[in-house]
């Protein structure tokens, strides 16, 4: 089978949520002989930006984004383990929450479940999570990432206070920063000092890909 | 080249060119116009709203004989909750009323929940009598439907937000169904107590918040309450310009409800029997304010064509076309304004 | 405030109250709401919307007013009349009537 056939079956396996699909391309993919990052990138990561965008247009729905996150995830596993040790060292560790105040979580739990498929460790607070606690757990963990949600305007300011208190406290540098929600722009994370903002959780993906590489 | 001033979703001024606003405009009527399936704005509209946009002077209004009049959402608590200066809610509807020129108003809890507030339902019915006793304006009583309430562990029901990434979807579609009934049963409930305490109407706001059931908890409600209370006005608003498919299977008079746009919510808002139907298009920060309002106005002249009942649109912080800050800037959101009812010839805002 | 500057019709300094029980009670749209209304009060519906013109006919039908002055309409009592006026139920006129013994 080619690689463009290939990479149009794995990016339909996404769309379609359907795992064992999934799991029959990536096990393809090897057999043929195929580059497993070029399939993941070009194929399935294709597929879920594609879902994505679906989803934030009203066309596919949270349980089907879940299911081809799932799909995703099962096909990631078969295609790193034909990777070199090095390819997978690559990969990094994200801590992630909303901020204190807040308790909107379903788009940050979209964005969790997009980026785990790139096989980046994601620790996930969870919401209403204050600065003190997002650095503790950072210094934990020892992750790359520390990314940050706020729907509201009113907790907004809670992703200025992590940057302020990184820099008080010496760790700006030991950590690269992400921020998103609602009132967030590029502007505001140029404002605070955040090192990425992403508009939804496709760019999340790639802005935290660039973070790490930036890192390594 | 001249460039106009306008600002960014943000609320963040900029200057843009005759060519780059209408760019914009174009882009933002596009984008609606693809995702809902509707029609994209003519370019009389366009024009329209191009003027709109780059009118001389800071406030612009609306022509003469095309005023429009306004419901709110939580508006009673306001001036007391929100600006945190010390009086009832009673009293600001009366400033409301007579100092700010306000044609409705909503009394609502600052928990703004059904479910919350169905526990000091009599407390809420007294101060909705008073209110009554003292106003001439309409009043009603809101609150949302919040089915994330029903959760556990602040309600019965398990929490689909925590099944949903676990791949566990039929118990998390079970969950929510459940909570429908829950939610139903505490709206009809707390709109019985306010039909006996004079409320002009229900506003069911903010439906939508938790996804799809939790617009089919509103619309089951509204059902059953204009079946018992006939003459209760019923104001159904909605929490975005989509609903959000949480479960992604449920239906209203055999019409799923995730992905459905104003134009086609509206459909059963009038259905299910609400007299007014508040129409939501969320802003994008991101984007420029000609490019939001495009989009918006595509989005709600759809929608006031579809319908059958009036269309008051939601504009505030974020939504509307006007900024996502604080402090909305008076230059947009009048802006906003004149475009919304001229053009997407809404009935009231 | 910048509502009502730019668009809104003025609640009860014009007939914006009265063109709001019209669409909570009987669904109509704006400007089928404004004819309605303008019809019964005898004027047009661009009339509706001047605060003089409606002050006037407020004070003559003591319908409710912003500043209203001793011995006028306040609260219920205006909107008993404006329930008459309108011929329209209005609810905590009936629920009024209903206490008081009245009906």
């Amino acid at each position: 089978m080619s690689i463009e056939i290939i990479l149009i079956k794995a990016r339909e396996a996404i769309l379609e949520c359907d795992a064992k699909k999934a799991v029959t391309v990536a096990q393809q993919a090897l057999e043929e002989g195929l580059d497993p990052i070029e399939v993941l990138t070009n194929g399935f990561s294709v597929g879920i930006r594609d879902i994505g965008d679906l989803f934030g247009r009203g066309q596919v729905f949270l349980p089907e984004l879940m299911m081809s996150a799932q799909a995703m995830k099962e096909a990631t596993v078969i295609l790193e383990a034909a990777l070199q040790a090095g390819d997978i060292a690559k990969k990094g560790k994200m801590l992630i929450g909303t901020v204190q105040g807040d308790v909107h979580d379903i788009g940050k739990g979209i964005v969790v479940a997009m980026i785990k498929t790139q096989s980046i460790e994601v620790i996930d607070l969870g919401r209403d999570v204050p600065v003190h606690t997002l650095i503790e757990k950072a210094m934990e963990y020892n992750v790359d990432i520390i990314g940050t949600s706020a729907l509201l305007t009113t907790t907004l300011p809670e992703q200025r206070k992590l940057e302020d208190q990184l820099r008080k406290l010496g760790l700006r540098e030991k950590f690269k920063t992400m921020v998103g929600g609602a009132p967030c722009t590029q502007r505001w994370a140029d404002r605070i000092g955040a090192d990425a903002y992403a508009e939804d959780a496709a760019q999340a993906v790639t802005k935290v890909i660039e973070l790490i590489g930036q890192k390594n | 080249m001249s460039k106009f001033f306008t600002r960014m979703g943000d609320g963040f001024g900029i200057y843009l060119s005759e060519e780059e606003i209408r760019a914009d405009i174009e882009e933002g009527t596009k984008d609606a116009a693809d995702r809902a399936q509707i029609p994209q704005l003519s370019k009389e509209e366009m024009d329209h709203l191009y003027d709109i946009v780059t009118m001389p002077g800071i406030v612009v209004g609306v022509e003469r004989g095309q005023e429009v009049v306004t419901t709110s959402d939580s508006g009673g608590c306001k001036i007391s909750y929100h600006c945190n200066i010390a009086i009832d809610r009673s009293t600001a509807i009366l400033i409301h009323e007579k100092v700010l020129g306000a044609d409705s108003l909503d009394l609502g809890h600052i928990d703004y929940s059904y479910k919350a507030v169905k526990s000091v339902l009599h407390d809420e019915a007294a101060m909705m009598e008073l209110t009554q006793l003292n106003s001439v304006i309409p009043v009603l009583y809101g609150s949302m439907p919040n089915l994330g309430l029903y959760t556990k562990p602040d309600g019965p029901v398990d929490n689909w937000a925590e099944l949903l990434p676990l791949g566990r979807i039929d118990e998390a579609r079970a969950a929510q169904e459940e909570a429908v009934e829950h939610a139903v049963k505490d709206i009809v409930y707390v709109a019985e107590g306010m039909y006996e305490a004079g409320a002009d109407g229900m506003n069911i706001d903010t439906s939508g918040a938790s996804g799809d059931a939790d617009v089919l908890a509103a619309l089951k409600a509204i059902e059953i309450i204009k079946q018992k209370f006939p003459d209760l006005g019923i104001e159904m608003g909605m929490a975005g310009e989509f609903i959000l498919g949480m479960h992604g299977k449920l239906e209203y008079d055999g019409v799923r409800l995730a992905g459905l746009y104003p134009h086609n919510q509206v459909k059963l808002a009038e259905k299910a029997g609400a007299n007014i139907f508040g129409a939501v298009v969320n802003t994008n920060s991101n984007m420029s304010f000609p490019w939001n309002i495009a989009r918006t106005v595509t989005f709600v002249k759809a929608c006031t064509e579809a319908a059958n009942i009036p269309v008051h649109v939601n504009v505030g912080m974020g939504v509307g076309g006007v900024p996502m800050c604080e402090v909305p800037p008076v230059d947009v959101v009048t802006r906003a304004d004149k475009a919304l009812i001229e053009i997407g010839k809404a009935d009231g805002l | 405030m910048a509502h009502e500057v730019a668009s809104g019709m003025g609640g009860i300094r014009t007939a914006g109250d009265l063109v709001l029980r019209l669409q909570l009670s009987k669904s109509m749209k704006i400007h089928d709401a404004k004819k309605y209304v303008a019809d019964k009060l005898g004027i047009t519906p661009l009339e509706l919307s001047d605060c003089v013109i409606m002050a006037e006919i407020r004070e003559d039908l003591n319908l409710g007013r912003p500043m209203p002055p001793d011995r006028t309409a306040k609260g219920i009592e205006a909107k008993f009349r404006i329930a008459q006026l309108l011929g329209i139920k209005i609810n905590s006129v009936e629920r009024f009537k209903t206490k008081a013994g009245l009906s």
